[in-house]
Formats: C-alpha cells, structure tokens, sequence
C-alpha cells in the first residue's frame, strides 16, 4: 500500500485533478481547443523542463536556465532587429545558449565549482549580458519581423471542431519534439545511461571508465541549448524580448522535474514524468483561471501540491 | 491513507476557493483584468477604482496577476477566452500579447488596455499622456537650472510607459545647448530601485565632487528620484541647490516635496481616475456603445511644494 | 533444574521484503549473563534480525520476550527504553563535535543552574567511559574526525557502555580495531557478562568468536540452523553449518602454475603518493600486495588504473607500451578494476544489475556504441552472474536489494565481462561471508586459468598467501620486497610489513 501510493500517488493525484475540472468545467476544460491551448501554454516550460531533467539525471541543478532563455530571445531579437534574417538570428541565439551552457558544464566539470553556485553566478551574469545587449529594452513592435512572431500564432490545422478551426500550434509541435529527442536521448542511449549512472554514483562511474567530465559539460551544454530554444519560443509568443522575460521559467522547471521524480522508482528525474510534472503546473494555471481563482491562491496550491507529493513519497521511507 | 487524507485536503481547498472565486450569478457580466505588474503601487489603484465602478454595475470581476510573466498573459487571454468572459482588460504592452488577442477578437470578446499602450486590437486604451508628463518635469528642470548645466537622468527603457518619458526628457534636454546630460541612468529595480538608485548616485556624486559640477536629477519615475535624494543629504550636498524630479507623486516623494528640500517637483498620475474611466469604457462597450477613440487620455497634475499636501 | 528465564526470547520471527522472505521462523534464545554469537553468511538474515530488534524494521510475526515478559518492539526508542543497546558497523558519529560529545549524543548533556552545559563534568564523565574500556589515548575534548577509525569505534562503544542495560548487540565491532583494542573490547565484554548482562555479538572472525562467545545461533537462508553451545564444536563444523556444506579447503588451488608470457610490467612509476616501482607480471600469476594500510597500495593500483598522473617511469601491456590516461583507457586496454569501498566506488546501488555489469562495457554492450540494447544486456548479465555464482531474482534486480557478498560479485562480473588481461583487486573479500569470499577466489582462478594477471591488495594476511604466487611488501610507497608465497608465514609477513627481519619476535 504504502508503496503504491510511493510510486503511483503523484499519477493519481494528477488524474483527480483532471477530473476535478472536467467536473467542474464541462463545457470548456475537456476540449480539444482548451487542451491544444494547454500544450502551447506549457510548451517553453516542456522544452526548459526537459533540459533540466538532462542535467538533474546527474545530480546537478541549472539555476540559469531562465537567463539564458532571455538572453537567447535578446540576442535574437537585437540581430533582427538589425536586419538579419530570422534564421541567422536564431541560429546565432541557439548557439549562444549552447555556449552559455557549456561554460556552465566547464565552470562545474572542469574548475569543480558546485552546480548550486556556478550557476548561480551564471544565472546573474546571463541576466547581466541580457541587460547590456539590450540596453535594457524591450525589443518589440516593428524590430521584429511579422514572420518570427507569426510562428508563434501559427500551427497544423486539424480540422473544426464545434464551429472553430483547431490547429496544432507550431510550439506544441516544437516541444513534442524536444521530449522525443530527450527520451531518446536518456531513455535510448548509453549517453543516457551513462548520466544516470554518474547520477547514483559519481565514483563509481569514473571507475567504471565513463568520462564523467566531458559527459557533464555536454548535459550543461544541452541544457542551455534547450534553454535557448525556449527563449526563442517565449520571444515569438510575445513577438518581442525583453532582458528578464524568461526568469519565471527556472523554478517552475525544477518544480515540475521534482514533481516528476515523485513517479520514477528511486526519485530519479525521467522524461516522461517531468512531462507530467510540466502539465500539471500547466493544468493548474489552465483550469484555475478559468475557475476564477485568485491567482495567489494559485501559487499556494502549486506550492502545497509539490509538498504533498514529495512527501507522500517519503511515506514509509524511514532513515536511519 | 495519508494520500486519501491529502487527495481530500486538497480537493477541500480547491472547492473552498472555487466558492470564493465564482459565487458566479448568470446574470452577471463576467470582466477579467489580467496584468504581470500587480505589485506595482499604481496598478492597484487601477484595479481597486476598477472593481468600484465594476461593483456599481454589480460585475464579477476576476483580477489575475501573472507575476512578470508576459508570455503567461498570452495564456490567461486564452483561458478566458475557452471561458467565454464578456470583456478582457489588460495592463501589457499589447503587442507582446498579440496571440491573445487576436483569440479574443477571433471570439468576439472586446479586450481593453489600462495604460497598456494603443494596438488596433484594442477597444481603447486608457492611460496618461506619458509624453506630457514627461515634458512637465523635463521643462520643469530646465527652467529650475536656466537652461544650463549638467543633468542626471535615471530611466528605464525595458518598460514602455516608462520609456517614452525618457524620450521626452532626452528631447528637451537635447534642445537646451548649455544642458549636458552627465549620465542616463537604468538602476536595477528588483527591489524597487531606491536602493540601486541611491548607490548609482552616490557613485556619480564621487565622481563629480565639485560643487555645482551637478545641476539636477531628472527621475522617469519617483524612486530613483528618492534614491538620488538620500544620496545627495548624505553626501552633505543638499545645499548645492539640486534640483529632483520625479513622475507618479507617490506618498513618499509628496512627502519629500512637501518638505522643501531638494526633490521639488514629481507629477501625479490620476491612477483611479485611469481605472475608472476604463470600467467606464468596459460598461459603454457592453451596453452596446462603439468607442472610436484608440486611446482615452485621463489628465495629470504637476506636483510641487505648493500642493503637495492636496 | 529449570533453565533460566531467558533474557531475550525471540520465537517464530518472520519478515519478507515484497514477498521474498528475508527471515523464516527465525529463534533467537539469550541467556542472562552470556555473550551470544549470531552467525551466518551475509544475506542470512543477521542485518534484519538485528534491525527488528532495534525497532527499525517491524516485523510480518515475532513472540519477543524479555525477561518472559512479552513485549513489542515499535521503534528505536521502545528499544532503548527495554535495555537493549546498538552498536551498528556503520556508525552514527559527528566528526565535527568533540569525543565527549559524540559520547554523550542523544542523552542529556550535564548543565549547571539548569541550564549551562557543564562542560567540565561532561569531559570528565566521557573520560570515565573511555577509561571503562581501558582508553588512555583519547582526549574526551579531542574533535572525533582527529581521530582514526578504530579510535571513534572505539568511542561509539564506550559511549553504548555508559549506562547499564540488559543487551548489547554489536555488528562486527573489531572490523576497524587492531588487536590490541579487540582485546580490551573483549575485556570489557566479559566483565558486562560477569555483571549478568548480555551480549549479542555478530562477526565474521570466526576465531575472535570461537575464543569469545559462549554460544552461537546460526542463520541460513533465513532460518536458524542450530543453536549450541560453542566450547563443543569445531571451526570447521560453524563453517560447514553457515555454508551448509564441507570446507574442504578455505583456498581454490591453482590449476596450472603462472606461465612464462609477461602479461604487464612497470618500470621505475612514480606518482605524488609512490616512488619508483617496478615489478612484471606473468600469465595467470596473482601478485599480492601487502603492507600497512597507507603505504602506498591504493596508489600504485590508481597509477596502474590511469586515475593518478605519472611522474615518472612507464608501463608495458602485453607487448605494447601502456600510459592510461583514464580509467576509461585502462577499460579499453584490458585492465579491469574491483575498487576497495563496493559500495561507495564499485556499484550505482539504485540500479538494475544489468546496469551495472555493462557500465564499463557499454561501448561493446550497444549497438555502435550509442544505442541500448537491454534484452541482449540482460542476456549478457545473466551469463556473468551464472559465472560468478550470483544469487539474485534476475539481471534487472536492483543492485541495493541484495546481500553484501552478492553485490561483491556484481563488481567482479563487471571486472571480469571483458575478459581482461590483468585485474586489479583492492580488499575483495571485505566485509564477504565465508561462502562468498569462496566463490570470489575461484573467480580470480577462473581468471588466472584463462591467462589473466592479478594484482591482489589486501589487509587480510591469509588471504594474501593463500591467493598469490608472489607478494609484493610496501612501505613508505616502494616495493621494499617481492616474496614467493608458497610457504610463506603470516609472522613473517607481519615483520616484512613493519620492515623487521624476518623470524625475528614481534
């Protein structure tokens, strides 16, 4: 029993949450419409989640993920602004969050400093960069082509439903992607199984002649690529970038990975469950507005879910 | 067992708070206010002179804060809109939300700006005419320091409000060619800018110890002007005649005007007035009313040492 | 005359962990005033049976009495308040406080006015406890993590000793202690036995056992054996009962003695920790390498392993010349590793056996080195574990659910999947039950059969002449010596280590 509720209560509690507003919201919340909103709402957090599974598999944190994502969207936006074509800038944004991530990945690996601390450091200093890059302005309006904004505002139609065109919107598309790369990746892979391993046993990893270094710098690496991605996303929903954009994504993306680890066996972060993690955060800001909810009582609600989850995960689990 | 027990301590706030947050009647129009900038002073007034004419006409009004987060405000838009509400009010810049709007308009839901900013999505938006208060303080100050001598000007361009009262100021100054601008200054507000304002101006103060090398301290917005102040009085340097400005009047820079000292003038947003006239454009809309003017001005007040106490 | 009432009756104790049980039936009767000795292979049951009777884990049945009063033991604290004290392997300790307060951790400190800690009366009493076990070397004010590993065991028994209870149960309480403290250890056993109290004592020494203890429980696959008195049976008969077969010989011999190939040599290494060492190795030979604990073994192996940087000197392989400069490139050329801590640097505890066998050999294990293919992994995994005698449900079982002997044997599986041409072994056999510790060395003669060369690490003497063909003795980071083993003398060796002449008296 108290296994079950270990393993399963997390899972369980989600789908009472889904039938609560199903209850609640007959005629709105069990929509196509309202769910293919839901994907594109969380699908920056997916894609900033899912890079943060790569780097907590191992252990470590990413506190600048936020950063980099405003810094990515900055980058890219002032390169347009300037007149270069929309791939170039993102090509540029994606590859700054690759290295952003990768001095992440150096600064842990290489120099050793704890993934708490340099990344910290980083989080301030992307923010920093972001800020200098910018002027501190927000990039907007004209300084954007119509075509990057658009991206956000367009997606695959599937057909009417109930009188409204539906589509599946281009950053659903986007984020779906992502978590099948990373699946692959960590579920697929001996790249995969390599961070996990590093993840129980950093020593005995080492021992057992994985390059734990040059394995945790690439992990920081993809994190901030996936980072960028994200800033990139947030930029075309909002069609504009501004220097601090993208710092609400950080701790909501280590919430859902840590609500996501409430379901794996051991408590280690796996893809699949951050996904959930991600989409009841999503759920809940979803049906609680259309609930009329204060959205402070939201917070406490997210804040006190996180706790009941973790905690009925502990349950039985006595420490010596 | 204690996940039945949490499953239903949980189930029991959520219906708590449904009850609180619905109390829903068929008749009534359903409004909703979705800002990133709750915690800033001048939005609550928008949103309390809101919810008074809203009370008036007896709508439910479902206030939503999104802490910052603009790509959020994109996604309540869209919720609301699943929601089917009446009319939408924003307090965003609305060409960062374009997505949620257009859902809206796709919808037929008017949506409204509270010192948004003007979008052909848009009904209206309310708001103060930055670029005059902007230029009330600007000219103010040039007149103060007879059209010379060095100014500071603390701004913040990421906020478009805040933005165009830069322009104004860089504008007039600009005009005057004996004004020098000494340093355009953006001071971190992650803790409501007095503070970094404060250090930011000492640091120009040592910089330029000479008495009179510093005519006055242009402020975009009255917390760095109150920064720049304390800097100054610590300094000693309160009797070199410097002259602050701010805009928005808020309680502590009335008080410091009022004081005589060297914070002088700050000009005074009508808040409650922009809330109410943009419940007012709300309840003409739903009455069936069309509004043709893309941007409803609510008058400001130049604040000095004479009314400050009013 | 009617025995006694026993002071611990614990009858008909069962416990399975997710339905595979761990305890069948189990009885445990201890007299008053006798030290009583558990036995058993690891993963018999001993770790649970102890964890029940401190309240840690609660049990499916169990009739325990004490003093024939039944009673039920819920938690640690019930444990503690029916008089039975713990003295666990892995001790709790807090190496930043001092001795006196690592004595006196969970009980209430000495004040003064009520309120004050008297520091002076808690010095003084932690100094009578260290003194009770004959301690004249520990100053009480001294910060614990100064202290050697032995010196805080010895800490955490004299702080179990501080009020007087009905049981001690202890878990291999002389596994850091040199003899000398075991002695002392002993000394105070007996006097607690003289005092009428008991001990319950768990150890794989069986000598320190047989010399100690005045009767004995034997578990086995999680029921109790026998129980008797010790004075009337044999070393040979305990083994035989805790293994559940003869012990013909302690050591495998060899099949076929080292042939003449040299399979690895170094030549003059040095590295921060070592000076210049060389020494070669033939096919199928078992070098083992003695000394006192720090003189260097750990490093040499870590310079053999690429984990150290070479200052100094180079190495062969076969035939080519060797510079690993990773743990990954001495993998890939053949060197294989079971490290001295299992559990800290051999195994990822949390996951799948499988896992952990193909962790060094992923690069082989895939397919082109990238993509995972479990059901052949798990092919493979089982295969080893048959070899190394592996008792587990499958190859997905998680390595944290088995016994230590087992878990040992997964390090060796993982050792041995790529058939290497020299094995490094660092304490293979520590912590390992007798039947395991078996199994082990006929793995290592498995390998040398096959043509391997071994460099055995150990602090178990016998061990080390029962294994190897030649011993290397260290000191101060050099080899000082090379002997053959064959006939070779523990005392001998003994004075090697402390560089004394050999036959000489210690």
């Amino acid at each position: 029993m108290q296994h079950f509720i270990r393993r399963y209560g997390t899972l369980i509690g989600f789908v009472a949450i889904l039938v609560f507003f199903s209850v609640m919201l007959p005629g709105t919340f069990p929509t196509a419409r309202n769910w293919l909103n839901i994907t594109q709402q969380t699908s920056m957090l997916m894609v900033v989640a899912a890079g943060m599974t790569v780097v907590m598999v191992m252990g470590d944190f990413d506190l600048s993920v936020g950063s980099a994502a405003s810094l990515a969207g900055i980058v890219a936006a002032m390169m347009m602004s300037a007149g270069q074509p929309v791939w170039a800038a993102v090509s540029v944004a994606l590859i700054a969050g690759l290295l952003g991530g990768a001095f992440n990945g150096a600064m842990v690996s290489l120099v050793g400093i704890l993934p708490f601390i340099a990344t910290l450091a980083t989080m301030t200093m992307f923010s920093g960069l972001a800020f200098v890059v910018s002027g501190g302005k927000t990039i907007s309006g004209r300084a954007i082509p119509e075509e990057f904004g658009n991206f956000a505002r367009s997606g695959i139609p599937l057909g009417e439903w109930g009188g409204v065109a539906v589509s599946l919107p281009n950053l659903s598309i986007i984020a779906i992607a992502v978590i099948v790369a990373v699946w692959v990746l960590l579920e697929q892979t001996t790249f995969g199984r390599r961070l996990y391993a590093i993840g129980g046993n950093m020593e005995a990893a080492h021992l057992s002649g994985i390059a734990v270094k040059r394995l945790r710098l690439i992990a920081f690496s993809l994190t901030g690529l996936a980072a960028a991605g994200a800033g990139l996303m947030y930029a075309s929903r909002v069609a504009s970038a501004n220097p601090v954009q993208g710092s609400g994504l950080m701790l909501n993306a280590i919430a859902a990975v840590f609500l996501g680890t409430t379901m794996s066996r051991h408590g280690e972060p796996r893809i699949l469950a951050t996904v959930v993690g991600v989409i009841v955060l999503g759920v809940l800001d979803n049906g609680l507005t259309q609930m009329s909810v204060d959205s402070y009582i939201r917070q406490v609600l997210v804040g006190a879910l996180i706790l009941i989850a973790v905690g009925a995960g502990s349950i039985g689990q006595k420490r010596p | 067992m204690s996940l039945n027990k949490s499953a239903l301590a949980l189930a029991g706030v959520l219906l708590a708070t449904t009850a609180l947050g619905t109390g829903a009647a068929f008749a009534q129009a359903k409004v909703a206010i979705v800002t990133p900038y709750m915690a800033q002073p001048g939005t609550q007034f928008y949103v309390e002179a809101f919810q008074g004419v809203a009370d008036e006409n007896d709508w439910d009004v479902n206030v939503i804060d999104t802490a910052g987060d603009v790509a959020a405000v994109i996604s309540r838009i869209e919720d609301l809109v699943v929601q089917n509400v009446d009319a939408i009010v924003i307090n965003v810049d609305p060409t960062q939300v374009t997505a949620g709007l257009q859902a809206a308009k796709d919808t037929g839901i008017p949506v409204f700006g509270m010192d948004a900013g003007a979008d052909p999505l848009l009904v209206t938006n309310v708001t103060s005419n930055g670029y005059a208060m902007a230029a009330e303080t600007a000219t103010y100050v040039a007149d103060r320091i007879k059209g010379e001598g060095n100014v500071v000007m603390f701004v913040f361009d990421a906020f478009p409000p805040v933005q165009v009262r830069g322009v104004i100021a860089d504008a007039v100054f600009g005009n005057y060619p004996d004004i020098k601008v000494l340093d355009r200054v953006t001071p971190d507000v992650s803790d409501g800018g007095i503070a970094d304002s404060r250090a930011k101006m000492e640091a120009i103060l040592a910089a330029n110890p000479e008495p009179g090398s510093i005519k006055a301290v242009w402020a975009a917005w009255d917390q760095p002007a109150l920064g720049a102040l304390q800097a100054i009085e610590d300094a000693g340097r309160s009797g070199e005649g410097i002259v602050i400005t701010g805009i928005d009047a808020n309680p502590q820079a009335r008080e410091a005007i009022a004081a005589g000292g060297n914070f002088e003038a700050s000009v005074a947003q009508d808040f409650s007035g922009i809330g109410a006239a943009t419940a007012d454009a709300v309840a003409r809309v739903l009455a069936g009313e069309e509004i043709l003017q893309s941007v409803t001005y609510v008058p400001t007040k130049l604040i000095t040492a004479a009314n400050a106490n009013e | 005359m009617a025995p006694p009432t026993p002071l611990l009756a614990a009858t008909s104790v069962t416990k399975a962990y997710a339905g595979v049980p761990a305890l069948s039936g189990v009885n445990l009767v201890v007299a008053p005033g006798e030290i009583h000795a558990l036995m058993g292979e690891n993963g018999a049951g001993k770790s649970t049976l102890i964890k029940i009777l401190a309240g840690v884990v609660a049990p499916d049945t169990a009739d325990i009495a004490i003093d024939g009063v039944p009673v039920k033991i819920d938690s640690t604290k019930a444990a503690y308040r029916l008089g039975l004290r713990f003295i666990h392997q892995e001790f709790n300790v807090v190496p930043t406080l001092s001795v006196a307060e690592n004595i006196f951790m969970g009980r209430r400190y000495p004040r003064r006015a009520g309120f004050f800690v008297d520091w002076a009366a808690l010095n003084r009493e932690a100094q009578r406890a260290l003194d009770r076990l004959g301690i004249d070397h520990i100053d009480p004010r001294q910060n614990l993590g100064m202290l050697g590993l032995g010196d805080q065991m010895l800490v955490r028994i004299s702080a179990a000793l501080l009020d007087d209870a009905k049981l001690y149960v202890m878990d291999e309480p002389t596994a850091a202690l040199s003899a000398d403290e075991s002695q002392r250890l002993f000394r105070v056993l007996r006097e607690i036995r003289a005092s009428g109290s008991s001990v319950l004592y768990v150890s794989h020494r069986l000598d320190e056992v047989m010399a100690l203890c005045d009767k004995a429980t034997v578990l086995r696959d999680g029921r109790s054996i026998d129980s008797g008195v010790l004075s009337t049976i044999t070393h040979d008969d305990l083994v035989a009962l805790m293994i559940g077969r003869k012990v013909e010989e302690a050591y495998p011999k060899a099949a076929a003695a080292p042939r003449d190939t040299t399979v690895f040599s170094a030549n003059g290494l040095v590295t921060p920790g070592i000076k210049p060492i060389s020494f070669s190795l033939r096919e199928g030979e078992v070098l083992g390498v003695a000394g006192l604990s720090g003189s260097g073994q750990g490093e040499l192996i870590r310079a053999i392993f690429g984990d150290a940087k070479l200052t100094g000197g180079s190495m062969r392989l076969g035939t080519a010349p060797y510079a690993p400069s990773s743990p990954a490139a001495a993998w890939q050329s053949g060197v294989a590793y079971v490290p001295r801590e299992r559990r800290a640097q051999g195994l990822v505890m949390r996951r799948p056996i499988y896992e952990n066998i193909t962790l060094a050999h992923l690069r082989r294990q895939s397919r082109a080195g990238t993509w995972l293919t479990p059901a052949r992994e798990k092919r493979f995994a089982a295969d080893l574990g048959a070899t190394v005698r592996l008792k587990a449900v499958g190859p997905a079982q998680d390595v944290i659910e088995l016994s230590g002997g087992n878990q040992q044997k997964i390090v060796f599986a993982k050792a041995v999947a790529g058939n290497p041409r020299l094995l490094l072994l660092e304490e293979p056999t520590r912590g390992v039950d007798v039947g395991a510790k078996f199994d082990i060395y006929s793995i290592i003669r498995e390998r040398t059969a096959k043509g391997a060369a071994v460099i055995l690490v150990s602090s178990d003497l016998p061990e080390l002449i029962g294994i190897s063909d030649r011993i290397a003795v260290m000191r101060g980071g050099e080899i000082t010596t090379i002997v053959e083993a064959a006939g070779l003398r523990e005392d001998d060796l003994v004075n090697l280590c402390y560089g004394r002449p050999t036959g000489m008296v210690a």
